[in-house]
C-alpha cells in the first residue's frame, strides 16, 4: 500500500519535473521578452527623462501631465472611434466573406488563397500603395472622381479630419478583413452539418440557422478574432505613420502615434507612460471580451 | 517598437562595426554618400597613416539622430567624430557631450563666420565646424517671368503673390495642374523651417534673443495669415501643402513644369538642371522675399562634424576633423557631390566658381542665414510648432489662435525646463 502511494507520489513529482522541463523555456522567453520590457517601460514611466536634463523620479507625474492636456483626449477619442468602427466592419465583411467561402462551389480553393493577399502584404507596402490611391496630386481616387464628374475639383482626401479618418479605416479594413475571414472559416468548418439538417428539417430559414445554430457554435472563434483584432486596432501605428503622421493637425493621431512623437520629442518618460496606458486600455479590453464571451457560453 | 528595434539595431552595429581604440567616424547614409565618405577616409589614412574605421548612418535624419544620441548618452568612446545636423548642436553642447575644439588649435577664421558663431560657439567656445551649409531659398521659372514682362524675381512677398496671380491664371488655360507657389507645410520640422523664414522676414521670430518665446506677435500673426492665404484664400499654393508638401514633393512639382515659385534648399538646384529636367535651363535662383520693412531670411541647415567628448584618440579626432574640413576636401565636396561647403574661402576659388555659376547667389543666401532656438529642448519646442501651424495650415485653427497656443505650450516647455535642478 505504502510502497504504491510512494510509486505514485514519484510520479507525479517526476511529472512534474517534466513539465517544468518543458515550460521552461516557454517561461524563460516570456519572462525575457515580454516582462521586462513592460516592467521597465513601467519604470521608466515614472520619471522625469528628457535626453539633455537629469533624470529625475516624479510617480505619476507624466501620468498627471499626459491626462490633462486636450491631444491626449484627441488621441483617445480616435482611437476608440477607430477601433469601433474598423472591427465592426471587419467582423460584418469577414463574416459574410466566411460564410460564402464556406459553401461548396467550383474555385473555392483559389478564392481562398486569393483573400488573403491584402494580409499577406506588409503592411507598410499596402500604406503606401494607399497613400498613392488618396494622392491629392496623382492619386487614381481623384482621377476617377474627376473623370467621372463627381466633383468638379480634386479632393485632398487626407486633408481634413473626418475623411482622412475614413480613409485610414478604408485601408485598414482592407488589409484585415483576410484575417477575419480565415479565422471564421475554421470556426465555421467545425460546425456540424447534422445541425444545421436538423434545423432545416425543423423549419428554420437560414437566418434563423445562422442566429441559432452556427453562432453559439463558433462563439469562442469569434471572440478570439475580436480580441486579437481590437488590441491590434487600439495599438494602430504604421498605418497612420505612412497615410498621415496623424495629421491634419492632431485629428488622426492614435495613442501609438502620440507615444512615437513623444519619443522623438526626446521625452522618454512621457512616451512610456503613453505607451503603459495603451498596454492598459488594451489589457483591460481583452479582460472583458473573456469575461463576456464566457459569461454567454455558460448561458448557452 | 519599430523605433526600438532601430535604435537596438544601431547600437549593435555601432558596437559591431568598432574595433576597441580605433578612431572611427560616424557618418554617411546615401549610398552615393557613404561611397563618397569612403573615399575620403582613404585619402586620410594615406596622408596621415592613421587608421580610421566608418559607421555608416541612417539615411533618415530621425534616426541619424538616434544613433548619435545612443552613443552620447551611454558616454560611448566610440564614434570619435560625428556628424550632426546643424539643430542638435546646441542641445548636445548644452550636455557637455562635445569636445571644446579651440584649445586643440581649430581655426575657424576660413569657415562662413556668420554660421560659426550661429551655430557652432557654445559658451564662447568652439564645438564644431560645419561641413557643408544650407539655407531656404527661392527658385523661380526664368522664362515665365521673362515671357509675361517681369525682368526680375520678386523682391517682396506681395510682389511675389501679385506675379503668381498673373501667371498661374495665364497657365490655367493649359495646364490646370499649375501652381503659383510651393513650398514645405507638411507635419515636419521642413515646416518649421518654412514658418521661421516667414515669422523672421515679417520682423518676428521664435525666440528673441534672450530665448524667450515670442510667438503670439503680431509679427508672427500677419505671416501665419499669409501662409494660411496662401493655400486657402489666394489659392496659389495646393491644397496638399499642409498633407503632402516635403522637400522632395515640393521639388517635384517644381521639376515637372507645375509651378512657377518654389521654397527649397541649395540641393533642388542640381536636380533641376539634370539633362531630363523639363525645366532645365529655365530655373533661377533668388534670396526669398520678405513683408514690406522686413528682410528676407533663411532657415540655416546643414551638417557640422564635431569630436565626441568621451572619444578615446581626442588628437587622431581633431586631425579628422581638420582633414575633413580642409580647403582641397571641401572644394571636392563642392564638385563631386554639389554640397555647399562651410568654408567661405572655398566659393572664391576660380574652378568651382567657373562649374557652378550659382554658388555666388548662395553666399547672399547664406549671409541672410537665421538659426532655429539654439536651446536644449528645441526639439521639443519643433514638436509643438509641427502641430499648432499645421492645424492653422489646414484651416483647423484661426492662426492667432494656433500661435497662442503654441506660445503657452512652449512657455511650459520653458518653465519645467528651467525648474528642474
Amino acid at each position: 500500500m505504502s510502497t504504491r502511494r510512494s510509486t505514485a507520489v514519484d510520479f507525479r513529482r517526476r511529472e512534474a519535473r517534466t513539465a517544468w522541463l518543458f515550460l521552461g523555456p516557454v517561461l524563460l522567453v516570456v519572462g525575457l521578452f515580454v516582462l521586462l520590457p513592460v516592467l521597465g517601460t513601467l519604470h521608466n514611466s515614472l520619471f522625469r527623462d528628457i535626453s539633455f536634463m537629469p533624470r529625475t523620479f516624479i510617480g505619476f507625474g507624466n501620468y498627471a501631465e499626459i491626462v490633462s492636456q486636450p491631444r491626449f483626449l484627441t488621441a483617445v477619442r480616435f482611437t476608440l472611434l477607430f477601433t469601433v468602427t474598423a472591427v465592426a466592419l471587419e467582423t460584418l465583411l469577414g463574416m459574410s466573406f466566411a460564410l460564402v467561402l464556406n459553401e461548396a462551389f467550383p474555385g473555392r480553393g483559389a478564392l481562398r488563397t486569393i483573400m488573403l493577399i491584402p494580409w499577406a502584404i506588409p503592411t507598410i507596402v499596402s500604406a503606401k500603395t494607399w497613400k498613392l490611391i488618396f494622392d491629392y496630386t496623382y492619386g487614381v481616387l481623384n482621377y476617377l472622381v474627376v473623370t467621372f464628374g463627381l466633383s468638379a475639383d480634386k479632393v485632398n482626401w487626407l486633408g481634413s479630419a473626418p475623411s482622412a479618418f475614413a480613409a485610414i479605416v478604408v485601408a485598414e479594413v482592407w488589409k484585415t478583413t483576410p484575417f477575419m475571414v480565415i479565422i471564421l472559416l475554421a470556426g465555421l468548418q467545425a460546425v456540424p452539418r447534422e445541425l444545421h439538417n436538423q434545423a432545416r428539417v425543423d423549419g428554420a430559414g437560414i437566418g434563423r440557422r445562422f442566429f441559432a445554430v452556427t453562432l453559439p457554435i463558433i462563439r469562442p472563434v469569434v471572440i478570439i478574432a475580436l480580441i486579437f483584432r481590437t488590441i491590434d486596432s487600439l495599438r494602430i501605428f504604421d498605418l497612420i505613420y505612412v497615410l498621415t503622421g496623424g495629421g491634419p493637425g492632431g485629428s488622426t493621431a492614435s495613442l501609438s502615434i502620440l507615444g512615437f512623437r513623444y519619443f522623438t520629442d526626446d521625452r522618454f518618460g512621457m512616451g512610456s507612460a503613453v505607451s503603459v496606458i495603451t498596454f492598459l486600455v488594451a489589457f483591460g479590453v481583452s479582460l472583458v471580451y473573456l469575461k463576456v464571451g464566457r459569461f454567454r457560453e455558460s448561458m448557452g | 517598437m519599430r523605433r526600438t528595434l532601430v535604435v537596438v539595431c544601431l547600437i549593435l552595429t555601432a558596437a559591431g562595426c568598432a574595433r576597441k581604440g580605433e578612431l572611427t567616424i560616424l557618418a554617411g547614409g546615401t549610398p552615393r554618400e557613404t561611397a563618397y565618405w569612403e573615399k575620403v577616409l582613404e585619402r586620410f589614412e594615406d596622408s596621415t597613416g592613421i587608421e580610421v574605421g566608418l559607421i555608416r548612418s541612417a539615411t533618415h535624419t530621425e534616426q541619424k539622430k538616434q544613433a548619435v544620441l545612443v552613443a552620447l548618452r551611454g558616454r560611448k568612446s566610440d564614434p570619435d567624430v560625428m556628424l550632426m545636423d546643424v539643430a542638435w548642436i546646441g542641445q548636445m553642447a548644452h550636455s557637455g557631450w562635445l569636445e571644446p575644439l579651440g584649445p586643440h588649435g581649430v581655426d575657424p577664421a576660413p569657415f562662413y563666420g556668420r554660421v560659426i558663431d550661429l551655430a557652432d560657439m557654445h559658451d564662447g567656445t568652439l564645438v564644431g565646424l560645419p561641413v557643408y551649409v544650407d539655407g531656404g531659398l527661392l527658385y523661380y521659372r526664368s522664362d515665365l517671368l521673362a515671357a509675361h514682362g517681369y525682368d526680375s524675381p520678386p523682391r517682396t512677398w506681395n510682389e511675389l503673390r501679385e506675379t503668381a496671380i498673373a501667371i498661374q491664371e495665364a497657365r490655367r488655360e493649359e495646364n490646370p495642374d499649375f501652381w503659383g507657389f510651393v513650398w514645405q507645410g507638411a507635419q515636419y520640422e521642413g515646416l518649421v523651417c518654412n514658418a521661421l523664414e516667414f515669422f523672421v522676414s515679417a520682423g518676428g521670430g521664435i525666440v528673441d534673443s534672450a530665448g524667450r518665446p515670442v510667438l503670439d506677435s503680431e509679427e508672427n500673426k500677419r505671416a501665419l495669415r499669409w501662409m494660411v492665404d496662401l493655400i486657402h484664400r489666394d489659392k496659389l499654393s495646393p491644397p496638399n501643402t499642409y498633407t503632402d508638401m516635403r522637400e522632395e514633393e515640393v521639388r517635384m512639382v517644381f521639376q515637372s513644369g507645375n509651378a512657377l515659385f518654389e521654397r527649397n534648399w541649395p540641393y533642388a538646384w542640381a536636380s533641376h538642371q539634370e539633362p531630363d529636367s523639363p525645366v532645365k535651363g529655365k530655373v533661377g535662383m533668388a534670396p526669398l522675399p520678405h513683408f514690406e520693412g522686413g528682410r528676407s531670411a533663411s532657415t540655416l541647415g546643414g551638417w557640422h562634424v564635431i569630436v565626441s567628448a568621451f572619444s578615446d584618440r581626442t588628437a587622431d579626432a581633431v586631425d579628422l576633423v581638420n582633414f575633413i574640413t580642409s580647403y582641397e576636401v571641401q572644394k571636392d565636396f563642392a564638385l563631386d557631390l554639389g554640397w555647399n561647403p562651410g568654408r567661405r574661402d572655398v566659393y572664391e576659388d576660380e574652378e568651382l566658381l567657373e562649374k557652378n555659376r550659382a554658388l555666388a547667389t548662395l553666399r547672399d543666401v547664406f549671409d541672410n542665414a537665421v538659426p532655429r532656438p539654439p536651446v536644449p529642448y528645441y526639439s521639443q519646442i519643433s514638436n509643438v510648432l509641427q502641430e499648432r501651424l499645421n492645424a492653422a495650415l489646414a484651416g483647423r485653427e484661426k492662426p492667432g489662435d494656433a500661435l497662442r497656443e503654441a506660445q503657452n505650450e512652449v512657455e511650459e516647455i520653458v518653465r519645467r525646463y528651467e525648474h528642474t535642478p
